[in-house]
């Protein structure tokens, strides 16, 4: 097995050690880094995607812009939207998946 | 341990694997934080009875009987909070770990046992206490091992003639405890002293009688009486019955085969545990969540949960949290944070194998303290679980991650919906006693959408699987409301390539005498139900309350216009009257005849990127209600006749490339992102409660990722 998917939009070369998109073959970056270094961002006001239903300024069933942003993660090679994040403006990002990436291909790249 | 735990930074001066409080009168935390105790000598020598055929006979049968003290349970209780099964039944080892539990609420599979720890170091050797067959003991405080005053338990132990051979131990939220606020939850406390009975493990009856002095104590330390009686009735009864029926088991096994065989399933659980384990890959697994407050006055706290999984093992950090700060009951304790992890793990991420602590032994808990996380014993902390099941959620986030590669991905799936917002109602019932609860529909939370479908609708409470809503009829008399529906509702769940189930919408009002409403709550600007893999959140979840209205006469009148949806209240105001939407968090209020609540517990997550959700589905969710025609098109972009929801494929196919190729314009590499992101940040007055600014417990750390601590020393200033 060369490739493992780790994620729905996600897979790890495990030659190459290489993100890779799973939806376009775009090679993303390092398998050892964070893929979102590789992904296009956006940030967006998350009450254009959460409507709004009434006309209170805070408390109306979406998201407070002021308290939290909507961040959009894409493939650069295709728009896929492979991850979203809800933080406060300006908080630091989570890398979310950090592998191990010798024993991943100690499970899988001779099998 | 292994390399990557290694990395763990843990800063000086703040606990991790204990409580944040010491020991007390009646409270000995070590014994929370302990796990499974070694097995005694006769249980060794009971172990030794079983081959696994066997131990899966005796475990079948004593399954039979906590499922059997369920419904027991359920059928004798009048509490709502019992009936709607946020409640459990189980059988102890003779040490005092829960081996079989039916459940209502995994966590209480989880907790519950330091209270028989305590009775066995304590007060059995203790010549004025001691520890005799028939014995019963009532216990309720949050410290001592339980979740907050208003779940309330009660333990017997059974004894084989002189042997001790396990515990029976039944409870669940029974609700009312003397607080400040009628039914428990009181959202303006900030010390515990506010938060009603605080009862460690305490013998209430000997000879399975209960003793009169103390039972006139609990009924009049209460605001409704005869609720507290039978309630407590019918949890000594269940625990009877559990004794009876592994008596029996002991009088054809024998008593030491019954010991070894409770102690012997226990081993099991964490046998298979690791073995599910060492199937997922290893590796540093991260999810974040954030908090509008920890009571009536909002602030952002923040909860980050770190998992360090190698081999067999795995940890999990809860680290970087925000500090404790007197202002609410939204403190957790330790124990409740490892305990509500097993509503994720034993449904998910074990799922199939036998819920109990055992499944718990290959998983290290570190959580910071004192935190809002791990507080000390002073604080309120009766709604800890809301900071608990953050933890939670970032697991079941986390957890998906893990498995997505593995054999057991069929776990897989965006968390369930936490937006929780429960209304308590107070007051005199048309039987004529005095009753203060919460409705149902807490548990119609909407899943969140799976890997390979879409969550379902008021599927359930977050807490436990096994609940359901309740009939309306019986919670109209039990309570003081009229119910006049239970529904889905529009827009009001996550949105992705699967979505989340909506919820059970429940829209009530205050019946012709009037009634008390307490209502506790979090996620009112921001949200708690994570989307999965580009799925996006389910939404916040203020309080909605419509107040002064000409309901009765719109009602009376069969006014058309009326719809009982949130959606429609919120946008129509069909209903004339003073809207009110606001934080959930609110104290005691007298409500009049007519004023309206609206109240669920908040949608499901999505799954995937909404460009790949099916067009058919899309126009089914409209078809339903669930959906609107706006969100169909702007954010899915169907191209869809409107009149008759046919869908045009090809303009589909170009629309969403379209809105593709804007994503590719709009979409900033990280650097340039990174440039304009970091220079943002809350208002002071957001932060106030946070810690410091982003890394709440090293002051000037800032990394463009959050996460365990690269430099090997952080000073906390």
């Amino acid at each position: 097995m060369r490739a493992v998917r780790v994620t729905e939009y996600l897979d790890i070369d495990l030659v190459s050690e290489q993100w890779v998109c799973n939806r376009c073959g775009f090679e993303i970056g390092s398998a050892h880094h964070p893929y979102k270094l590789g992904l296009l961002l956006r940030q967006r006001d998350p009450r254009e995607v959460h409507p709004v239903l009434n006309d209170h300024p805070h408390f109306n069933f979406s998201f407070d812009p002021d308290w939290i942003r909507l961040i959009e993660f894409y493939c650069p090679g295709c728009g896929t939207l492979v991850e979203t994040e809800y933080l406060p403006p300006g908080h630091p990002l989570t890398h979310d998946i950090e592998l191990d990436i010798e024993a991943l291909k100690a499970k899988y790249l001779e099998k | 341990m292994g390399r990557l735990r290694d990395r763990m930074v843990l800063l000086p001066g703040l606990v991790y694997d204990r409580h944040a409080y010491g020991k007390g009168p009646g409270r000995d935390p070590e014994l929370l934080v302990r796990g499974v105790e070694p097995p005694s000598d006769l249980e060794k020598k009971g172990m030794q009875l079983f081959d696994d055929v066997e131990e899966e006979i005796f475990h079948h049968k004593m399954t039979s009987v906590v499922e059997e003290a369920r419904e027991v349970y359920q059928a004798l209780s009048i509490s709502e909070g019992i009936i709607t099964g946020d409640m459990n039944a189980s059988i102890f080892t003779s040490e005092g770990d829960p081996a079989v539990v039916a459940t209502g609420i995994y966590f209480h599979t989880l907790l519950n046992y330091a209270q028989a720890k305590y009775i066995l170091k304590y007060y059995r050797p203790d010549p004025t206490v001691g520890l005799r067959d028939g014995d019963i003991f009532f216990f309720n405080d949050p410290t001592c091992g339980g979740v907050h005053t208003f779940d309330m338990f009660v333990t017997a132990p059974i004894f084989y003639e002189d042997l001790l051979v396990g515990w029976a131990e039944v409870g669940g939220h029974q609700g009312e405890c003397g607080s400040i606020s009628p039914g428990g939850f009181s959202p303006t406390a900030t010390t515990r002293w506010e938060e009603g009975l605080h009862v460690h493990a305490l013998r209430i009856g000997e000879h399975w009688q209960l003793r009169r002095d103390i039972f006139d104590f609990f009924l009049n330390s209460v605001r409704n009486p005869f609720v507290f009686a039978a309630d407590l009735k019918a949890r000594v009864a269940t625990c009877k019955r559990i004794r009876d029926r592994v008596m029996r088991e002991c009088q054809r096994r024998g008593p030491v085969a019954v010991m070894g065989g409770l102690r012997r399933i226990l081993d099991t659980s964490a046998k298979l545990a690791r073995k599910r384990l060492s199937l997922v890959p290893d590796g540093i697994y991260r999810a974040i969540l954030f908090n509008d407050g920890v009571g009536t006055d909002e602030g952002l706290v923040r909860v980050p949960t770190t998992v360090i999984k190698e081999e067999d093992h795995m940890t999990v950090l809860v680290q970087g949290v925000s500090p404790e700060n007197f202002k609410g009951p939204q403190h957790s304790t330790w124990h409740l944070v490892k305990a509500s992890t097993g509503v994720y793990l034993f449904t998910y991420f074990f799922r199939g194998l036998a819920p109990n602590i055992g499944l718990l032994e290959p998983v290290e808990f570190l959580v910071e303290g004192p935190s809002i996380a791990n507080c000390t014993e002073e604080v309120a902390h009766g709604e800890g679980t809301t900071i608990a099941a953050m933890v939670v959620q970032n697991l079941h986030v986390i957890g998906s991650k893990m498995l997505f590669s593995s054999p057991e991905n069929l776990g897989v799936c965006a968390p369930f919906s936490r937006n929780v917002f429960i209304n308590v109602y107070a007051g005199t019932n048309i039987y004529g006693y005095r009753t203060a609860n919460f409705t149902g529909p807490q548990n119609g939370g909407g899943q969140g959408a799976r890997f390979d479908m879409d969550g379902e609708h008021g599927c359930g409470f977050f807490w436990a699987s096994v609940t359901d809503i309740g009939e309306v009829e019986e919670s109209d008399t039990r309570l003081p409301l009229v119910t006049l529906a239970r529904t889905t509702d529009k827009d009001f769940h996550g949105f992705g390539k699967y979505r989340g189930g909506t919820p059970c919408m429940e829209v009530s009002m205050a019946p012709p005498a009037g009634c008390l409403v307490t209502t506790r709550g979090a996620s009112d600007r921001l949200s708690h139900n994570p989307g999965l893999f580009g799925g996006y959140a389910g939404p916040p979840n203020p309080r909605f309350i419509i107040q002064d209205t000409n309901l009765v006469e719109l009602m009376q009148n069969s006014d058309p216009r009326l719809v009982f949806r949130q959606y429609e209240l919120a946008k129509d105001h069909v209903i004339a009257g003073r809207y009110r939407f606001e934080s959930s968090s609110q104290p005691t209020e007298p409500f009049q005849h007519g004023d309206v609540f609206v109240y669920s517990v908040g949608g499901g997550g999505g799954y995937g990127d909404v460009l790949e959700r099916d067009p058919e589905a899309v126009m089914e969710d409209v078809r339903t209600n669930v959906l609107s025609i706006e969100m169909a098109r702007d954010l899915y972009g169907v191209v869809f006749d409107p009149a008759t929801l046919s869908v045009d494929t090809e303009a589909t196919v170009t629309r969403r490339q379209a809105m593709r190729v804007e994503r590719l314009q709009k979409g900033k590499p990280f650097a340039e992102f990174m440039e304009e992101w970091s220079q943002s940040q809350p208002s002071p007055e957001i932060l106030k409660y946070y810690g410091d600014w982003p890394e709440p417990r090293v002051k000037g750390y800032r990394k463009p990722f959050w996460g365990l601590y690269d430099d090997p020393t952080p000073r906390r200033e």
